[in-house]
């Protein structure tokens, strides 16, 4: 019952998807018939999708237009980049709208089992992974971007890790934001007992640059899966990043998520804990600048018993810089003897720099353990007096102040990981100046 | 330029106003290196008001001169009065969680020397620091104050100033809270740094310390002020008798010695 003067997207202000223009994507990324048709059905679902309630609490925070791309037309294929190289990786992929991905493998990770081809190839490994997982009802909350990203999806990718399968490195994926409208699908499939590593790293793009990117990550029994999803955007880029994971019996998903680029992004990330004794831990840092608005959205499903989750998600925003955090579990019935915890914790390091928090719990069981916490405070004055009495400057002293914020979720990261997001918090922390006085 | 000859630290008509109320109404104060100085008041007397806006905190105004080896600090911000060789020694040291004692120690002796220590450099000179205390080794990886006891936290900015090697150490009540062997360790380390180069000033309710580090010059601050200075029988005349027959003398109610005080 939205009433209709909460709709901020008007249909009209919806980039329009023709029939003509859904074939030209399809024919554009070469997909066969059976993959066409789900199309068309996602186009058919785009058309009637209703806009996002502005009342709930997931659209709250942004207005769905920013995130729109203005045309779904197909992207001119940009010259092709020279193919990325495996080393220290599994696989290496580089994506960009319009274009064939370019995917290099190693020997190690092909002889282990490794599938990585273009989404529009994968007609057969998609259907073997629905008859075994059947597929979910339409995400109420994102129906639209979902619907969207079915339909007009122009750079796509299937990872396949076989059973028993364990890859030692990571698969990484480059998803570049150049051109007007980056509509990535990824879809990666972990074997029963298998292990992985599967980066997602979204980087370039400018002003002009748009993305709704969907993906998809399915651990089946007893599985381990890490998926790190990085956002890098250039300055303007906004965009709308969804990630849904399931997990079959004793899996383990471990989401890393950090945000650093871009000016708006919104991004969600759902696990549904689907066999008994599943686990799925997410664990984020967005560190915001400048004008940036940050809109996470992390929602735990608890469907079956013994399953577990955690939540540690910081945000750090600077100057007019702004993080909206909700997060949603939810422990339904069967889930007996579940837990599930959630912790947000915001530092705001100017007067103009906001953060909202709305962790919401719905537990159907009443067998369970579950807690969530949330915080947002300024910079504690005293402790910059402290650091600045032994010498350090207000800048550097603000930066330890910072790294110390994110140490214990830092933590909670493997080695290779935690540097690599060391570096990329090191270099937005370099750009915090002109507190020096 | 340096009129107060081998003075490493001096005020002259020191006034601290919180808002526009006076905690501090004109003190002059002089110490020299290799000199222990103490300065005693009554409990909200406003000494450590007196402390920290020396160090240079943002929530006070002040007028005034302060001079660091000779040069005027007072329009300088703290860390640059950090750098010029002034420490300050908290009474409640302030936890900064996730930043380990190591790397806060490395990042503040790096802007004492104004570059980066050499990590072997340092880690030797902070193992010597933390055998001198009798620190134990796993302070180090322990977040910066954060859980630490009393003592510890003590114990830790003793440490802080003998590696920062400071010209001229305001101690803010380092005592207080301190058990007797922790007492005689802060002390042995007051007495380490007030070297050739050092002079100290600390800031002390109790004569207690006192006994240990055997100050050259004792001053009695009440009211705002410094109302009375001698040598260290001044501090066990206040052991004996108390703060409030020096206030009658001064003409001060004994109350109004501690009543303007804003910090105990």
């Amino acid at each position: 019952m939205a009433s209709t003067e909460h709709r901020e997207v008007p249909a009209a202000r919806r980039p329009a998807l023709t029939g003509d223009g859904v074939a030209a994507l399809s024919a554009q990324v070469g997909e066969g018939p059976a993959l066409f048709a789900r199309r068309r059905a996602a186009a058919a679902r785009y058309a009637t999708a209703a806009d996002p309630d502005r009342v709930s609490h997931l659209w709250r925070f942004t207005d769905p237009a920013h995130l729109l791309p203005e045309t779904l037309a197909a992207p001119r294929a940009a010259a092709a980049p020279p193919s990325p190289h495996a080393e220290h990786a599994a696989a290496r992929v580089l994506m960009l709208a319009g274009m064939r991905p370019l995917i290099t493998a190693g020997l190690k990770a092909l002889a282990a089992g490794l599938v990585v081809k273009p989404l529009a190839e994968a007609e057969e490994e998609l259907e073997a992974l629905e008859a075994r997982e059947p597929a979910e009802g339409a995400d109420p909350g994102s129906g639209l971007f979902q619907a969207l990203n079915g339909a007009a999806w122009n750079t796509g990718l299937y990872v396949g890790v076989p059973p028993g399968a364990i890859l030692d490195e990571p698969v990484h994926v480059l998803i570049d934001a150049a051109g007007g409208g980056t509509l990535p699908r990824l879809v990666v499939d972990v074997g029963r007992g298998a292990q992985a590593v599967v980066v997602e790293e979204h980087t370039g793009g400018d002003a002009g640059s748009r993305v709704v990117s969907s993906s998809e990550l399915h651990a089946a029994d007893g599985a381990r899966l890490r998926h790190v999803l990085v956002q890098t955007w250039g300055e303007g880029v906004c965009g709308h990043l969804t990630a849904r994971a399931r997990a079959g019996r004793d899996a383990d998903v471990l989401t890393v998520f950090a945000s650093f680029g871009g000016e708006r992004s919104k991004v969600e990330l759902t696990c549904d804990l689907a066999g008994e004794g599943a686990r799925s831990e997410m664990i984020g840092v967005v560190m915001g600048a400048g004008r940036q608005r940050f809109d996470h959205h992390t929602r735990h499903r608890h469907l079956a018993g013994r399953t577990w989750s955690n939540i540690d998600f910081k945000a750090v925003a600077d100057a007019a810089a702004r993080s909206s955090y909700t997060g949603l579990i939810r422990i339904e019935q069967d889930a007996r003897g579940s837990e599930a915890y959630q912790e947000n914790r915001n530092l705001l390091l100017s007067d103009r720099s906001r953060a909202d928090s709305i962790p919401e719990l719905e537990i159907l069981n009443q067998d369970v353990s579950c807690s969530h916490g949330a915080t947002v405070a300024p910079v504690d004055p005293e402790q910059v007096f402290y650091l600045q009495s032994r010498g350090l400057d207000p800048d550097e002293a603000l930066r330890l102040v910072v790294r110390g914020f994110l140490e214990k979720t830092f933590g909670r990261l493997p080695g290779d990981l935690r540097e690599r997001l060391e570096d990329l918090v090191g270099a937005r922390l370099a750009a915090l100046q002109g507190r020096a006085s | 330029m340096n009129s107060n000859g081998d003075a490493v630290f001096s005020c002259r008509d020191l006034r601290v106003f919180v808002g526009d109320k006076a905690i501090v109404k004109g003190v002059d104060l002089e110490v020299r290196a290799g000199e222990k100085h103490a300065l005693m008041g009554p409990n909200g007397s406003g000494k450590s008001t007196l402390a920290n806006a020396l160090m240079g905190h943002p929530s006070y105004r002040v007028e005034g001169e302060i001079r660091l080896g000779g040069e005027r600090i007072d329009h300088l911000p703290p860390h640059e009065r950090a750098r010029r060789g002034m420490f300050l020694g908290f009474q409640y040291p302030v936890a900064v969680p996730g930043v380990s004692v190591a790397n806060f120690l490395r990042a503040a002796v790096s802007a004492r020397r104004g570059a980066d220590v050499p990590v072997r450099e340092f880690r030797q000179q902070m193992q010597a620091a933390f055998a001198e205390l009798q620190v134990p080794k796993d302070f180090v990886s322990r977040y910066l104050n954060d859980g630490f006891s009393g003592g510890e936290k003590k114990r830790l900015e003793i440490l802080q100033m003998l590696m920062l090697a400071p010209t001229f150490a305001l101690l803010d009540e380092t005592d207080s809270g301190l058990d007797i062997d922790a007492l005689k360790v802060v002390a042995e380390g007051v007495n380490k740094a007030a070297g050739p180069a050092t002079g100290v000033l600390m800031v002390t309710h109790y004569q207690r310390i006192l006994n240990y580090m055997k100050p050259d010059r004792v001053h009695v601050f009440m009211g705002g002020r410094i109302v009375r200075a001698g040598g260290p029988e001044l501090a066990h005349e206040l052991e004996a008798r108390g703060y409030d027959w020096i206030a009658r003398e001064v003409g001060l109610e004994p109350a109004a010695a501690a009543a303007e005080g804003s910090r105990t």
